[in-house]
């Protein structure tokens, strides 16, 4: 710190001044009794979809592949779309998908992608909070950070693929363009990961950055006063419903606002073995 | 080790609160209810100590004259029409690339720089970012989370609050608020903007001071 | 005072009233409190966490232009977002927008000047420099310009706007030719021949910031619009926030059908009729509001008292009940009363129309009756209504014209075919070129525009075009091998919109104008050219003076003359900061009533229209200008002042386009009226539909969220989601053709037959056969359409090529529909197409 007193002192490193996060950066100087419960802990990010207002647009299915340059044939992120009823009484909905960065079940806390990965659990790695406290969790393959992503690190992973059969939902794929560190013969599985070199910047993910109709809202579970916490509570999105596949004890993190129950009429379960469900096509 | 926690974060209190006043001073109109706290006693005896005199006219008249009186002097010298100050930073430092005026580049300067902290413009505002009342509030939210970090006993985080109110008084605050307040004491017609301007360069001379030595320690 | 010193600065505060006072008298935080994370502005590598550069800059993928930040890697382009400080966009791009990145980067892109060595059409190219290239040009330009006769150059264009318009106009004014071919007249010409025929002006935008009721026929707004971004995410706030109702009336459950409150099925063609039937129940239950009618002509007489204008609206739409409309639209007339009811007794309200409306027989008309239905409910430019947008108004430099100013009369149609092609009837350039009575162009230039594609009989475009006697020289500027510059004898590497200068100026939706730039993110690829630049190049070659060298030289000209831009900053601050407006701009709502004064010299007040106008501006004598009228000078509309309302001169509707008009508005049009077409908005039957035998199909076509009409296919990720274009059709209408999901189809028309795939669906009314527009394309590099370009440099460009893995490429409909136009605007008649379908 004591040589960062220049005034020649560049943004970057007054963003990344205090550990890892810059968002730790801006934690640090947000005023007081709002931030007391997020500084103790990490913060727990999550999104809110909120269906009334997705519209089915597409902005962030290719907003994904542009920043995070995925390749063609899979995607990160997805739209679902369904019509239904009989003519004229027809009806089209939209459903955004991408990985839920679960919680796991109430028992041990690790999702089934995680606890599937043979690289798991790995090295200890440290969190840094946005008061420059420690959290220790282990990484691996697959591993969940302290703050509730559930990330890849493509040079531990072995490109085994068994994360892609666990996830019930979906959402993970072989990246064509990396090799899996762990042996070079095989691809790096790769999929959603909430744009975490944006959220670890302070900006949000590029998916809610497009989102027009502000269907997409990212933040903080742990800090009382986001708008994500607000969501949650005013919408009662915490008690199980509004969650994908609940009955699979995973726990997801991404909730929706959903008053035409379209999480039930809307979503078809993968077919095991297959990942087709999560190709974005307009009919 | 022999910190005084307790005294670094009182002292950084004193300054956000210092802060805060000049916020206030310079943000809006007075109102009666500020009036009132002005005259009170505890600021009145504090103001007296330091032999800051605002002019009998403020202490005799009804606060409703001196906010009469004061809401034409503060339209007068910040708002106009015509000749006026404007209050904004972009207006006193004149930008290399020519683009200074209103909304310069030394506004959305300003502008990131707060906004890099995490904080952003409330919804309410509708002021130009680099108004002298958000420098001197930005300054004062600096402060208050120094002062907090202290009484967390977390030094290398009320460090860091220092090292951030260091970069944008040098950057910023600094390199204009002193012609700021000149132009002020030079056009007020009655005692209380002209010694609100002297205190503001007194403080401001006082935290450049205390830059020099925290950086010297 | 005191210096203050650490010893009495403690003493000073300690126990002071400070922090009391801080809060006191109301003064508001200039801070909102929580942690936030900034929405954009920056982005960082996800690979070297590295943050990127940022350069504000404006999309191009679309006409809504949205501003937007272009984030560099290395000189590499990575991310596209929207520009975090646009008043219009409000940080956002769309799905087309975000795929900009492709259009840099595709394996097919055109980079070097390409010189035809073989019979047209036979793909058989030859590098060659560009010196080469501009001396070629010259070769072909100097000798009309030698010969005084400069209009047999043409130049064709798509998409050019802002500066790209503005410098193209400048060097071919330098040059002398006026023969200019456009294309809006195949996207909404007769919307805006409508809309100029009334407000004198046009571009109508929709204030749903402060609406309370939404009706929308015929625009897919919420998919694709021409003022996309800036409006779409601002209807669907409301929509949430303000529980603001959106009754849509589509032949197809578009998306912005599904998301409406309501989707109202409508037959083809039956938009004008529905507004006017609910014009007749506004009218006739007492629901309409006076305000606007001083502002309206609805009779022959511009005199006519409030009585007489009520009685005329009524007796007009007299015949327009809502069961008349029920029998020919479909819509139950208790639905076309409860929609109606709802838009007029609503605070303020919107009507929403586009393609589905207008391109249709008398498209311009239906147009007029959207806007009728505003007027009388008084939501026309006021707060929470349909509003003429605004836009920026750049000043730009001027070159020398050149002395002799000539054009071929081939832009509008042959003879006769339209009486109003304000924004011509490009659909027939090339049919006039084959034609060849109004004459020929013997070198043309066609510049974003795919006219082998766009244009109804594509393929007759594509015969005309490989025509060496109907063209003899055939320049064509481009960044993919597309159906047009397959035929050109000339190719030309253009830049992308992400790789040059423009200033820009779409409209925003909250009456207050933005000026914004377009600045290069990454250096031009390969040797692609601005057209600034060509200009230049040219220009030397021909002798010509031109007022800049370059396009940068252009852009930074215009930003130093403009007002308000200049005050700013002008050009450094432009690009520094890519958007500015007039933060004390007030929203230009009710414009119209503003008072004029009217004592300037050579004012005159026209008693039969109400106008003042200034004769000496006009160029005639005040007993000249007394005795012809207003209406009888040439070019008096020019000299429009004001008009008079309840004896006071207000700025109404002053004519701006090329409309003879006072400043009310037309809802009587003389102009109409004089060429035979209606005089006041009223239904016109479709011929075609007239003669419908029972197996008979409408054809329609629309549009879909993630392409462009022919500027997108061969970018990969619009591609991929959407590559195929099945034929939308009803279950029923299906099932009496044995027709199934997924079956091969035929759909033929008069013109030709196309084979196609039935998407069978409940989200299309029966009766119909819906195409989208965008596929089928025979060429445009291996993303659109499987080829590789044959002047493709280096295919291996994009290593995700290889990860492609889409097959079908789509159907193209026009080439079954026939090139006919709306005969008062000269819009070309998409909707109007009679088809039989059957499986193949």
């Amino acid at each position: 710190m004591s040589d960062e007193k220049t005034p020649g002192i560049s943004r970057r490193n007054f963003i990344s001044g205090v550990g890892t996060a810059a968002v730790g950066a801006a934690a640090m100087v947000t005023p007081g009794a709002n931030v007391e419960a997020a500084q103790k802990k990490a913060p727990r990010w999550a999104m809110v979809m909120d269906l009334r207002r997705c519209l089915g647009c597409r902005a962030c299915t290719v907003a994904c592949k542009a920043e995070n340059n995925v390749s063609l044939g899979r995607f990160r992120a997805v739209i679902k779309e369904k019509t239904m009823g009989t003519f004229p009484n027809t009806k089209k909905a939209f459903l955004p998908l991408m990985c839920n960065h679960c919680e796991g079940n109430k028992e041990d806390g690790v999702p089934p992608c995680v606890k599937i990965c043979p690289q798991f659990p790995g090295e200890r790695a440290k969190f840094k909070t946005a008061d420059g406290k420690t959290i220790r969790y282990r990484n691996g393959g697959t591993y969940k950070r302290p703050d509730g992503m559930i990330l890849i690190d493509k040079e531990q992973c072995i490109g085994c693929g068994k994360c892609i059969d666990a996830c019930p939902y979906g959402v993970r794929s072989f990246d064509p363009f990396v090799k899996s560190g762990g042996d070079s013969t095989k691809q790096a599985v790769d999929k959603c990961d909430m744009c975490a070199h944006r959220v670890d910047n302070g900006v949000e993910p590029s998916c809610v950055n497009t989102c027009q109709g502000r269907a997409r809202i990212f933040g903080d579970l742990n800090d009382p006063n986001s708008e994500v916490s607000k969501l949650v509570k005013e919408h009662n999105l915490d008690k199980g419903n509004n969650v994908l596949l609940p009955d699979e004890g995973t726990n997801p993190h991404v909730f929706y606002i959903d008053p035409d129950n379209l999480l039930k009429t809307l979503y078809t379960q993968r077919k095991k073995g297959k990942l087709d469900h999560y190709m974005d096509q307009i009919p | 080790m022999g910190t005084n926690w307790k005294e670094l974060a009182d002292s950084a209190k004193s300054r956000s609160d210092i802060y805060g006043l000049l916020t206030r001073v310079f943000r809006e109109e007075p109102t009666e209810a500020f009036i009132k706290e002005l005259k009170g006693p505890r600021l009145s005896g504090a103001f007296s100590d330091m032999e800051i005199d605002l002019g009998e006219k403020f202490y005799n008249d009804s606060k409703s004259e001196v906010v009469e009186a004061l809401v034409l002097e503060f339209t007068r010298l910040f708002i106009g029409p015509g000749h006026h100050i404007s209050a904004h930073e972009s207006i006193f430092v004149e930008a290399d690339s020519g683009a200074g005026g209103l909304w310069g580049a030394k506004t959305v300067e300003v502008k990131k720089f707060i906004e890099t902290t995490g904080l952003e413009y409330g919804a309410g505002f509708n002021g130009i970012p680099d108004h002298v009342s958000v420098e001197l509030e930005f300054m004062q939210q600096l402060t208050e989370w120094e002062s907090n970090k202290w009484t967390q006993q977390d030094r290398k985080g009320a460090e860091y609050c220092l090292s951030v109110q260091r970069m944008f008084l040098e950057q910023h605050l600094l390199c204009w608020i002193s012609g700021f307040c000149d132009a002020i004491i030079d056009q007020a017609e009655m005692p209380f903007y002209r010694v609100m301007a002297d205190l503001t360069r007194n403080y401001m001379e006082f935290e450049q001071q205390s830059i020099k030595t925290d950086t010297a320690a | 005072m005191k210096k203050l010193n650490r010893r009495n600065f403690m003493k000073f505060t300690a126990g002071s009233g400070f922090a009391l006072a801080a809060g006191l008298g109301g003064s508001q935080s200039a801070f909102a409190g929580s942690i936030k994370l900034q929405a954009g502005g920056r982005d960082f590598s996800p690979t070297t966490k590295k943050e990127r550069q940022a350069i504000p800059s404006a999309c191009w993928q679309c006409v809504t232009r949205d501003a937007m930040m272009g984030y560099v890697e290395d000189g590499r382009l990575m991310k596209l977002e929207g520009h975090p400080d646009s008043i219009r966009t409000l940080g956002k791009l769309c799905a087309k927008g975000q795929a900009g990145v492709n259009q840099v980067y595709f394996p097919d892109r055109i980079l070097y000047p390409m010189q035809r060595v073989g019979k047209r059409g036979e793909h058989k190219w030859k590098r060659i420099t560009w010196d080469a290239a501009l001396d070629l040009m010259a070769s072909k330009m100097k000798p009309l310009f030698d010969a005084g006769t400069p209009e047999l150059l043409m130049y064709q264009y798509g998409r050019h706007k802002g500066s790209q318009s503005s410098i193209m106009h400048d060097f071919m004014d330098a040059f002398g030719s006026h023969t200019i071919g456009t294309h809006t007249s195949v996207c909404e010409g007769p919307k805006w021949v409508g809309q100029e025929s009334l407000w004198g002006g046009m571009y109508d935008n929709w204030d749903y910031d402060h609406t309370d009721f939404v009706v929308n026929f015929g625009s897919n707004q919420f998919e694709t619009h021409t003022n996309h971004i800036p409006t779409s995410q601002r209807l669907i706030r409301a929509m949430v926030d303000r529980n603001v109702p959106l009754y849509t009336f589509d032949v197809r459950l578009s998306n912005t059908a599904a998301k409406s409150t309501e989707w109202i099925p409508i037959k083809v063609g039956m938009d004008g009729l529905v507004m006017l039937s609910m014009v007749n129940v506004i009218m006739n239950e007492g629901l309409f509001r006076k305000d606007h009618l001083k502002y309206m002509r609805v009779s022959a007489d511009h005199h006519a008292s409030e009585a007489d204008k009520i009685a005329a609206i009524k007796k007009h739409v007299a015949k327009f009940t809502p069961e008349y409309a029920e029998k020919e639209s479909g819509i139950p007339a208790a639905k076309i009363k409860q929609v109606a009811r709802g838009f007029a007794k609503a605070k303020s309200a919107c009507l929403i129309t586009y393609r589905g409306t207008v391109m249709h027989y008398h498209g311009a008309d239906q147009e007029r009756a959207a806007m009728l239905l505003s007027a009388i409910t008084n939501n026309l430019d006021r707060k929470g209504g349909r509003v003429m947008g605004v836009g920026a108004g750049w000043k730009h430099p001027h070159s020398p014209k050149a002395k002799v100013q000539k054009g071929l009369d081939i832009a509008n149609g042959f003879p006769g075919e339209a009486a109003f092609p304000t924004h011509q009837c490009s659909q027939q350039n090339l049919p006039m070129i084959k034609d060849g009575q109004n004459g020929r162009p013997t070198v043309y230039w066609s510049s974003c525009n795919n006219q082998a594609f766009i244009n109804g009989n594509n393929k007759e475009a594509e015969e005309i075009l490989k025509d060496e006697k109907l063209i003899p020289f055939f320049i064509n500027s481009n960044i993919v091998y597309d159906e047009t510059s397959q035929y050109a004898d000339l190719l030309l590497p253009d830049v992308t919109y992400l790789e040059r200068w423009d200033y820009e100026d779409m409209v925003s939706p909250t009456g207050v104008a933005e000026y914004y730039i377009r600045q290069p993110l990454v250096k031009p690829l390969g040797e692609s050219k601005d057209q600034g630049e060509i200009f230049y190049g040219l220009a030397k070659r021909l002798g010509i003076e031109l007022a800049y060298k370059t396009k940068e030289e252009y852009v930074r000209q215009s930003c130093e003359m403009t007002p308000g831009v200049k005050e700013a900053g002008g050009f450094e601050y432009m690009k520094k900061h890519g958007v500015w407006h007039d933060k004390n701009a007030e929203p230009n709502f009710g414009f119209y009533e503003a008072k004029v004064d009217v004592s300037g010299d050579g004012v005159i007040l026209d008693k039969k229209t109400g106008v003042y106008w200034n004769h000496k501006k006009a160029g005639v004598s005040a007993a000249d200008a007394k005795s012809k009228g207003y209406l009888g000078v040439d070019g008096a509309k020019n000299a429009y002042v004001a008009q008079d309302i309840d004896g006071t001169p207000r700025k109404a509707y002053p004519p701006n386009t090329s409309f003879t008009k006072s400043g009310l508005l037309d809802f009587y049009s003389d102009n109409f009226a004089s060429k035979g077409f209606p005089a006041f908005p009223t239904y016109t039957p479709i011929p075609e539909h007239k003669e419908m035998g029972k197996d008979d199909l409408h054809l329609t076509t629309y549009k879909v969220a993630v392409h462009t009409h022919s500027r997108t296919s061969h970018c990969k990720w619009l591609s991929e989601i959407k590559h195929d274009n099945p034929a939308w059709i009803n279950s029923k209408t299906a099932a009496e053709r044995g027709i199934k999901d997924g079956d091969s189809i035929k759909v033929a028309s008069d013109l030709g037959e196309i084979t196609t795939t039935a998407h069978v669906t409940e989200g299309i009314i029966p009766g119909i056969i819906a195409i989208s527009h965008h596929l089928g394309r025979q060429q445009s590099g291996i993303y659109g359409s499987g080829k590789k370009s044959p002047t493709t440099i280096d295919a291996a460009a994009d290593p995700d090529a290889k990860n492609m893995w889409w097959k079908k490429h789509g159907t193209h409909p026009n080439s079954i529909i026939p090139n006919s136009s709306d005969p008062i605007s000269g819009g070309q008649r998409w909707m109007d197409t009679v088809v039989k379908v059957s499986k193949a």
